[in-house]
């Protein structure tokens, strides 16, 4: 009696193999399951059989039927499966149910990602009027009337005192009249200069200011600082230099350059074949700036910079014309 | 600034390559914006002789010549008709660039190779005068008539061109650089070398220059000192080869030897010179006074000027010769019939100096060394060095003495420098020997020390040192840059309280969230753009142009200049945001911490939507964008800024650009509109599809968001849904519908939404069938449905009696 047991489950093996749709399913179901399939037919057989070896024997007719159940319903979900792709005919490679994708501008993404850089660094962001007083865009800033200096920003007037800032460090005399040390904001904002519209220069661009002024402030901190940012910005391996350079509103005063990352510092005509780009200025504050907003220059010392928005995102996506920057086509937006 | 390498070697050793010594200088602050090597174009190129001259055997026009090049003697095949024997030519050498293809039609530049022409090997090519860029002659080769001229002599050396220029960008505050030995005393300090200061010997007359010359000085402020020297029996004529070569170098265009010394002192030593011809000096008098308004006077250039008050004026003893410190007149220029010349050497304030060349609109290399700030200290050393040079280039008499006004004397600066002050500035640890030998190599001269610090002395040709800071620089610049050690301290500092949220950020990631681009324009655009807008427009005094002549006051031209253009471009759907500043005159303002007095400038941020409404796709329909597109976003955006009193009206005033005009209200306050560009508008700017536009005022819409949260407890009870659809007269708005069933209905009505609008056949023509959702729920109680059905029934009732509205069944 085992051995026919054994026997049918032998077979049950085979016929399940074999089974391709719901109709072999279904004569496998009633071939062994059914009231009248073979399983039921070996439980009618006890009785025929002697008394002790019934329990042996109705155990392992109750297993093969558990048996055959589990391998029936397991190949019944893959018929269904199967059967279900091919009667709903659902065409899953039609494209799906899109959005238009937006873009943010490259110059909002160079802002964004410089903001992050400093704000780990406990800077705070200030801000401040674009159409501003001489007095804030030049005078406080220790350019004085009648200076040279002042040519080295071509300026728009909009009356004889009031014109449209020509960076943004205006800001640093009006953060510092509103707030006593320490002080330590960065500012980004728009600013102005009366040049001739070409694919090297517009008559208004970004600036990222910035300004630490405290007791114990030193040139050596900032150069700590702006090789922090650079190798966070540009990467950790650049090579960078500072050399001296003239603001009225610094002394010292310094311009930073890394190298070029296009030719690795060979010369190519982006870094103009110096090997360097120059990406911003900075210096120590001037005592004479301390004296227009009532700081003493003999407690505090202070870092002062100041980067263009536009010039870092030329040079890091590799344009090369800053009009582009301001036509808006998106079919350019929407490469950022 | 031009710097000659060559000119620079006269003041100082220098035995590094012109790179490094570009280096040096870059990093002293003196910055090489490049370095030309005048020569390098004429690198292979050297003089030949040729020595013989054969038929060539494979061609009848060709020609095989030997030609001794100095070192060697090398064959060339050469086709031209005018090669012969014994004459020197210009060969250039295999790896040489000819300047010029003469049988290329774009006459590109190409490289020599060694060539195999019909079986003769060809080491070189003989050069016609188009080949090297030295004129245009085509017909034959280029020969050099010099007979004294050796072969294997480097064709850059025959033409003066073995020198290397550096382009310096001299900041404004170093005028002592603007010159050849300024820039060589960088060099000494930089290389630790001797500064070698041309030293002068004059043989003077007899004849004293105070009985030739009288100088009178008015304004003695604008003038402090004015020095002056005679020189009789001077020879005009073309300045000798060496000088040209200098002048052409640093670009100065030769005129004669006279006014080239005056320019050649004026690169070397850095002070400008004039001369005047004395002959034509009434009286032989110089006066200088002010001019007065409305004063007439011709310049050098040939150009008539009017006159202002307070521009300084050189005189003679009737009229006007020059501008002082700007430009000299034709009425005293040296003339080939000059025989007679006066030297002025003087030192103007350079404020004057710079008014006078700002209200002329005239910049002069010696405007530009006044204004800086010229050494007063120096005139007399200039004026020497000229009057030797002259005297050597044309055996000028030089009359005995000088003319030198000068009655308050300018003293060197004394200043002190704590040496604490120093290392606290820099973060450095320098003691007193460094600084002291430091600020010694430049010409500070060191007077003595006490316990906290030194006393040194600055030359008056540093007038940019004026205080202790300055000499700090000057010790940072000379101890480099590069050597300050960064050391970083990490104090923990804020300064308020922080501001987590970035306003603007957040709004420009939400719409660009949304799908829309964002754009940046220009903020200067034209009066008839500006002046669309009712407020006062700002404008520019200066502009660049006419279309960029006041400062926006809408961000709507703009947004729609850029949608004309990408329409242009086939970008027809288009979701545009500019978050930016709109400038007014507004005499409300006042002078605060963030404002200018009498400007208003406001944060804007303009939405623009063109184009079908949704991305394309092969499920639905297309749509083309409508009011309520634009709507729905700004209905979005109070959402997420969680702010929920906000409220449209539609009545209809008038907007210039717009139409169908939505107000933006927030508590009563207008905060912006949505609207449709309207037709005549569009047309300006060449669209012929609809643009709809929503423009906020983001300073307005920042001050109602409240980002200090409340937690509200979750519902305890459940809510119970109606649907409700009343037919009611067309013309009956939602929004009133909307009021009163909200106020009918009390306070257990928590939400409702307008679900459909239907018009048709099935009900009346002029009426329109609304359907909104209504959720019920109280925060005490289940409702039963009973009490909803209640609260129903008198929304019903409400609505027939105000709007005879009937339930659609």
């Amino acid at each position: 009696m085992l051995e026919k047991i054994n026997e049918i489950k032998h077979q049950i093996e085979q016929d399940i193999v074999n089974i391709k749709n719901s109709n072999d399913l279904e004569n496998f179901r009633v071939k062994y399951l059914s009231r009248k399939g073979i399983i039921s037919e070996l439980y009618d057989l006890i009785k025929s059989i002697p008394q002790d070896d019934r329990p042996s024997v109705g155990k392992a007719i109750n297993e093969l039927k558990i048996y055959c159940q589990q391998v029936f319903d397991n190949k019944k979900q893959e018929i269904e499966n199967l059967s279900n792709i091919i009667t709903e005919q659902i065409d899953l490679t039609l494209p799906g149910r899109r959005r238009w994708v937006g873009s943010l501008h490259p110059l909002t993404k160079t802002l964004k990602e410089i903001k992050f850089i400093f704000q780990k660094m406990g800077f705070d962001i200030a801000d401040g009027p674009e159409i501003e007083e001489d007095y804030y865009n030049f005078e406080a800033l220790n350019f004085p009337p009648e200076h040279p200096a002042r040519d080295m920003q071509d300026t728009f007037f909009i009356s004889d005192k009031i014109l449209l800032r020509t960076h943004t460090s205006p800001v640093q005399i009006r953060v510092m009249e509103r707030t006593t040390p320490p002080v330590r904001v960065i500012i980004p904002g728009r600013v102005y200069r009366n040049e001739a519209i070409s694919a090297r220069s517009y008559c208004l661009f970004h600036q990222v200011e910035g300004l630490y002024v405290d007791e114990g402030v030193t040139f050596s901190e900032l150069k700590g600082t702006l090789v922090a940012f650079a190798k966070q910005f540009f990467g950790s391996n650049l090579k960078y230099r500072f050399r001296p350079s003239f603001f009225p509103f610094t002394e010292p005063s310094a311009e930073m350059d890394i190298t070029c990352f296009l030719c690795n510092g060979k010369g190519c005509r982006v870094c103009k074949q110096t090997g360097w780009l120059e990406i911003l200025g900075c210096g120590m504050v001037d005592p004479n700036v301390y004296k227009y907003v009532n700081y003493d220059a003999e407690k505090y010392t202070g870092y002062a910079f100041g980067m263009g928005i536009e010039r870092i995102t030329m040079l890091r996506y590799g344009i090369d014309d800053i009009r582009l920057l301001f036509d808006n086509d998106i079919r350019f937006l929407k490469q950022f | 600034m031009r710097i000659s390498l060559n000119w620079l070697k006269n003041y100082v050793n220098i035995d590094v390559s012109p790179e490094v010594l570009a280096e040096k200088l870059t990093n002293v602050g003196l910055e090489v914006e490049s370095i030309d090597y005048l020569g390098k174009k004429y690198d292979k190129f050297l003089v030949g002789k040729i020595l013989k001259v054969d038929k060539h055997p494979n061609a009848d026009k060709l020609t095989v010549c030997k030609v001794d090049i100095g070192s060697e003697i090398i064959d060339i095949v050469c086709g031209a008709p005018n090669v012969a024997e014994n004459k020197l030519v210009v060969v250039g050498l295999v790896g040489a660039t000819i300047p010029r293809n003469q049988h290329d039609t774009d006459s590109k530049p190409f490289t020599l190779k060694r060539a195999n022409i019909r079986g003769i090997e060809s080491n070189g090519m003989i050069c016609s005068e188009y080949e090297l860029d030295l004129g245009e002659d085509k017909s034959g080769i280029l020969i050099l008539k010099d007979e004294k001229l050796k072969a294997g002599t480097k064709l850059s050396d025959y033409l003066g061109l073995n020198d290397v220029v550096f382009e310096i960008g001299i900041t404004p505050n170093r005028p002592d650089c603007l010159s050849h030995l300024g820039i060589a005393r960088e060099i000494a300090a930089i290389f630790h070398v001797k500064l070698k200061k041309p030293k002068i010997k004059i043989k003077e007359s007899k004849e004293l220059v105070t009985f030739a010359a009288k100088v009178y000085i008015d304004d003695i402020d604008k003038c402090p000192r004015y020095t002056a020297r005679v020189l009789r029996n001077v020879k005009v004529e073309p300045s000798p080869q060496w000088l040209q070569n200098y002048l052409n170098a640093v670009g100065i265009r030769p005129i004669n030897n006279i006014v080239d010394v005056t320019n050649y002192v004026l690169m070397e030593i850095g002070h400008p010179l004039h001369a005047f011809d004395y002959d034509r000096l009434k009286n032989n008098t110089i006066k200088v006074r002010t001019a007065k308004d409305g004063e007439h006077f011709v310049t050098l250039d040939g150009k008539g000027r009017e006159l202002k008050e307070g521009i300084l004026l050189i005189c003679d003893d009737e009229k006007p010769v020059a501008i002082a410190g700007v430009m000299g007149g034709v009425n005293s220029e040296i003339t080939e019939t000059t025989k007679n010349i006066l030297l002025e050497s003087a030192y103007f304030l350079p404020q004057s100096i710079r008014r006078t060349s700002k209200l002329l609109g005239l910049s002069t290399d010696a405007s530009q060394r006044f204004e800086r700030g010229a050494d007063p200290n120096i005139t007399k050393y200039a004026i020497n060095r000229a009057a030797e040079l002259i005297q050597r280039l044309t055996n000028a008499k030089v009359l005995l003495g000088y003319i030198d006004i000068y009655p308050k004397p300018i003293q060197p600066k004394k200043i002190f420098l704590n040496t604490q002050k120093v290392n606290r500035t820099l973060g450095t640890n320098l003691t007193y020997y460094p600084i002291k030998n430091l600020l010694q190599k430049i010409d500070i001269k060191f007077l003595k020390r006490n316990k906290i610090g030194l006393w040194f002395e600055v030359p008056t040709f540093r007038p940019d040192l004026e205080r202790d800071i300055d000499l700090i620089e000057e010790i940072a610049r000379l101890y480099g840059y590069d050597n300050i050690e960064i050391k970083m301290r990490s104090p923990i500092l804020f300064s308020e309280q922080a501001n987590f949220r970035d306003f603007e950020d957040e709004i420009k990631n939400y719409f660009f969230g949304r799908g829309y681009d964002e754009i940046i324009t220009n903020s200067l655009l034209s009066k008839e753009m500006a002046s669309l807008s009712k407020d006062e427009y700002v404008e520019i005094l200066n502009p660049i142009s006419r279309d960029m002549a006041t400062m926006r006051t809408s961000m709507l031209p703009s947004i729609l200049s850029v949608i004309k253009n990408n329409i242009y471009h086939q970008s027809k759907n288009l979701n545009l945001f500019e978050i930016g500043k709109v400038y007014f005159k507004d005499s409300s303002v006042p002078r605060g911490p963030y404002t200018t007095p009498n400007y208003r400038e406001e944060k804007r941020i303009i939405l623009a939507k063109t184009g079908i409404s949704e991305c394309p796709h092969w499920s639905r329909d297309e749509r083309e964008s409508d009011i309520f597109d634009l709507k729905g976003e700004v209905e979005d955006l109070f959402v997420m800024l969680s702010l929920d009193k906000y409220k449209f009206i539609s009545y209809t005033i008038d907007r210039t650009l717009t139409e169908m005009n939505l107000n933006i209200m927030y508590q009563n306050v207008e905060i912006g509109y949505i609207g449709k560009v309207k037709k005549e508008i569009l047309e300006l700017f060449d669209i012929e599809q609809d643009v709809y536009v929503s423009d906020i005022n983001l300073d307005i819409l920042k001050s109602f968001v409240n980002y200090k949260r409340k937690y509200v407890p979750l519902p305890l009870y459940p809510m119970v849904i109606r649907d409700l659809a009343f037919i009611v007269d067309k013309g009956i708005s939602v929004e009133k519908l909307l009021e009163t069933i909200k106020l009918s209905a009390g306070e257990l009505l928590k939400d409702i939404n307008l679900f459909d609008v239907y018009t048709g056949e099935r009900i009346a023509p002029d009426k329109k069938s609304c359907a909104f959702t209504l959720q019920f729920q109280s925060e005490e109680k289940t409702l039963t449905d009973e009490e909803v059905t209640q609260v129903v029934e008198n929304i019903i009732k409400v609505m027939n009696e105000k709007y005879n509205a009937t339930l659609r069944k």
